[in-house]
């Protein structure tokens, strides 16, 4: 092997180099296996990612709090499917029940449903609020139709499959007896499958009587729904204004940081200045400011913008408004110190010697370095835009009926407190889980992407 | 020092003339006119805007509206009670002294409860105790002010009966407990997770154990070398807390009915009775901001590294 260490550099031996620089044939043997070996990489080199997903997956608080988070997501988005009640409709018979109650009609309807194999009741569930109305109409049931004709509409009415005979049977609520729940009167509708005619329409059989599980409001509202409506409202409010937050904070930050001199002087400045209004005071003003000419824009400008913001309402818009007004400065100084920070940083200065243009820079040393920052102050606005969403909200000022917030839902019960306190305990412990959970997961997200903020 | 406390008074005199820029120019941007009734004609309208300096360029108005509040003119209430002096009605109903006694003692109630609390998580760190505060403080600054305020009221008033559903003008002792206990739960909490962070922070300063190496008794370092220094982080905090117990003011008021001026603050916003709106929100933003300026020049004094290690960051 060659082996330049023989040579000083304070002593010039031509002979010495001469011996050093001559090659023996061994040197161009191929490398042996063990040789190979040491060249081989040992283990997998950890991404920044990887690395985070780990340290997140070892903090069991925040493990719990996203496990909890996932479940009322799952409550809020995908719980309204699976309850027969929808957040807007109003149940005339069902007026201020408890939890788990049932109204009288349901009541009865549960107790005849061992009657029935597969009913459908006119005075609740999919068909409740209408009645039966007059025409074709057929059921189907395991793959077979059964078509029957209904003279007019027809109130406390329930049809269904009579378990004895099997046979499509139509029961008025009259005939049910409300203590043992025995049927009389049965009329046969239709006794085998049959063609439904042109243009009939389908009822949708159920199974049973679902109860309210948090009870009703004073106009039959299904407070459950109407719960898990309104968890939706908040989180999708939250996640909004908290996007909203991160692009202008994120632009007007790095602008500023990577600026500097006097046009970060004036933008930091200003952004001294918003940062001392009291917020508060301005965001219940621009709520009664913006309400009106917001509501007249949304009727008037026919607009597809204007079409989406009518289906959120005016309130929502009006928060919207004022985090993008408002609430930024904060993600701005954080996104500003990291990009000064990072600046200075060696290996940026080595990518300006090397000649990598800003673009460069800003995409391969900047955006990546500050990703964490980003995600941690994102992820701990959610809370707080919840927080002012339900604080407006309960104020009587954010989403507006027959809408829910958690919010609102807490202030509508607060009217009715003396006599049904149980309707405010619902949304207040899900608006309390929800900002707990969501603190708790960012503090678990800061320890994991950015450790040296830990303390 | 003298000349960065005239900054952040300069600094703090422009905040407060951009609130009543922002107010003035919002309340002007509401449609229609604060006079329109079913019964008023055109006639009256423009009567009753001239009387009130309305129909003025905005820009006449914006100015006049600045002088007057130099001079402590407050102007009259259009709506809630009409004629009325704003002044008046802030300051000689007694909405402000109710609102600022409630205030006054929440933030006692969050600096006498939440230090000590702090303190003795820090003290017992690893202990039952301390992960008994911590879930608390945890919870306690997760559970939303108006949600505390209602539970209680559903507990205690409703419930129980021990104490009154309606506070009314805090006459007696029990009355305020609970709009007490919602106001300044948030911040008790946070100023115990504060206070327990800074806290460790310092102990594990080299002056500690300097101390601890002289022999100085530990009750001692806690109090006078661990705390004194754990406490700057807390002060900077009082500054959002006066916003914050304002804000939780309207919540709390609304709650239990106190006539206070958070109360009504949210009633003339609701019923548009503009010099009501702009007093009250320059009046209480200027209490905000002085808050800030003291608590920024008592950080100052407190701490003389600030403007070392604050020009880099």
């Amino acid at each position: 092997m060659a082996d330049f260490s023989k040579i000083s550099p304070f002593q010039v031996d031509p002979s010495a180099i001469e011996e050093a620089v001559t090659f023996s044939p061994e040197d161009f043997e191929p490398a042996s296996e063990g040789e190979k070996e040491s060249m081989v990489e040992k283990r997998k080199s950890v991404s920044y990612w990887k690395d985070a997903a780990r340290r997140f997956k070892a903090n069991h608080v925040s493990m719990v709090a996203l496990f909890i988070f996932i479940l009322v997501l799952i409550f809020a988005f995908i719980g309204p499917k699976l309850i027969p009640y929808s957040y807007g409709d109003q149940y005339r018979s069902s007026q201020k029940l408890g939890p788990r109650e049932f109204s009288e009609g349901e009541a009865l309807i549960a107790k005849a449903s061992s009657y029935f194999d597969g009913f459908y009741a006119t005075a609740l569930q999919p068909g409740s609020i209408t009645a039966v109305m007059k025409g074709e109409q057929y059921v189907t049931k395991s793959g077979k139709t059964y078509a029957f004709t209904q003279e007019k509409n027809e109130e406390g009415v329930i049809i269904g499959f009579e378990k004895s005979s099997g046979n499509l049977v139509k029961v008025y609520e009259k005939d049910i007896d409300p203590a043992t729940g025995a049927v009389k009167n049965a009329t046969v509708l239709a006794e085998a499958p049959s063609e439904p005619a042109e243009g009939a329409s389908e009822l949708k059989l159920v199974k049973r009587v679902f109860p309210h599980m948090f009870g009703t409001d004073s106009v039959g509202r299904d407070l459950m729904a109407r719960t898990m409506y309104g968890a939706r409202v908040s989180i999708l409010i939250g996640i909004m204004a908290a996007l909203i937050v991160l692009i202008i904070g994120s632009i007007y930050g790095a602008i500023s940081g990577l600026s500097g001199g006097t046009v970060d002087f004036i933008m930091m400045r200003i952004v001294e200045l918003i940062y001392s209004i009291p917020e508060v005071l301005i965001v219940l003003l621009l709520q009664v400011v913006l309400r009106e000419p917001l509501q007249e824009w949304i009727d008037h400008s026919g607009s597809s913008l204007a079409h989406a913001a009518g289906a959120l309402g005016s309130g929502i818009i009006c928060i919207f408004i004022t985090f993008a007004l408002l609430y930024w400065v904060t993600m701005a100084r954080i996104v500003r110190g990291q990009v000064l920070q990072l600046r200075k940083q060696e290996y940026v200065t080595a990518a300006i010697a090397l000649g990598a243009g800003n673009k460069r820079i800003i995409r391969r040393h900047l955006l990546p370095n500050c990703v964490g920052a980003l995600v941690i102050t994102t992820c701990l606005q959610i809370p707080s835009a919840i927080f002012l969403e339900s604080f407006l909200s309960f104020l009587g000022l954010g989403v507006s009926a027959p809408m829910a917030s958690l919010g609102s839902l807490c202030s509508d019960a607060l009217q009715t407190i003396t006599l049904y306190p149980y309707r405010l305990i619902y949304p207040a412990v899900i608006l309390t889980i929800i900002v707990l959970t969501l603190n708790l997961v960012g503090d678990g997200l800061r320890d994991a992407l950015d450790p040296r903020l830990k303390k | 020092m003298v000349s960065y406390t005239l900054k952040r008074v300069g600094a703090a005199l422009l905040t407060l003339l951009l609130i009543m820029a922002i107010t003035f120019f919002l309340m002007n941007a509401i449609p229609g006119s604060p006079f329109l009734t079913e019964k008023s004609t055109p006639q009256q309208i423009a009567l009753a805007n001239a009387k009130y300096g309305l129909d003025k360029p905005l820009i006449v108005q914006l100015k006049n509206y600045v002088v007057n509040y130099l001079k402590g003119d407050l102007g009259t209430s259009l709506k809630m009670q009409e004629g009325t002096p704003v002044k008046d009605i802030i300051f000689h109903q007694g909405k402000f002294v109710l609102s600022i006694k409630l205030g006054l003692i929440s933030l006692a109630v969050a600096i006498i409860i939440g230090i000590p609390l702090g303190c003795i998580a820090a003290y017992n760190r690893g202990t039952w105790l301390d992960g008994f505060l911590r879930v608390m403080t945890t919870v306690g600054v997760a559970i939303p002010g108006f949600v505390l305020a209602t539970l209680l009221l559903a507990t205690f008033a409703v419930k129980l009966h021990i104490l009154p559903t309606n506070s009314g003008q805090l006459t007696d002792w029990k009355s305020y407990i609970m709009p007490i206990i919602s106001m300044s739960f948030y911040y008790v909490c946070y100023v115990a997770k504060l206070t327990r962070t800074s806290m460790l922070d310092a102990i594990n300063q080299d002056y500690i154990r300097t101390a601890r190496a002289k022999g100085v008794k530990t009750k001692m370092i806690v109090l006078k070398h661990a705390l004194r220094n754990s406490l700057i982080p807390v002060i900077t905090y009082l500054g959002p807390v006066t916003a914050g117990i304002i804000t939780g003011s309207f919540v709390v008021e609304s709650t239990f009915q106190i006539p206070g001026l958070g109360k009504y603050y949210v009633q003339c916003v609701m019923s548009r009775d503009y010099p009501v709106i702009m007093a009250t929100t320059v009046v209480l933003s200027a209490l905000v901001i002085f808050m800030n300026l003291v608590v920024d020049i008592a950080y100052k004094i407190v701490d003389p590294r600030i403007t070392l290690t604050n020009k880099e960051a």
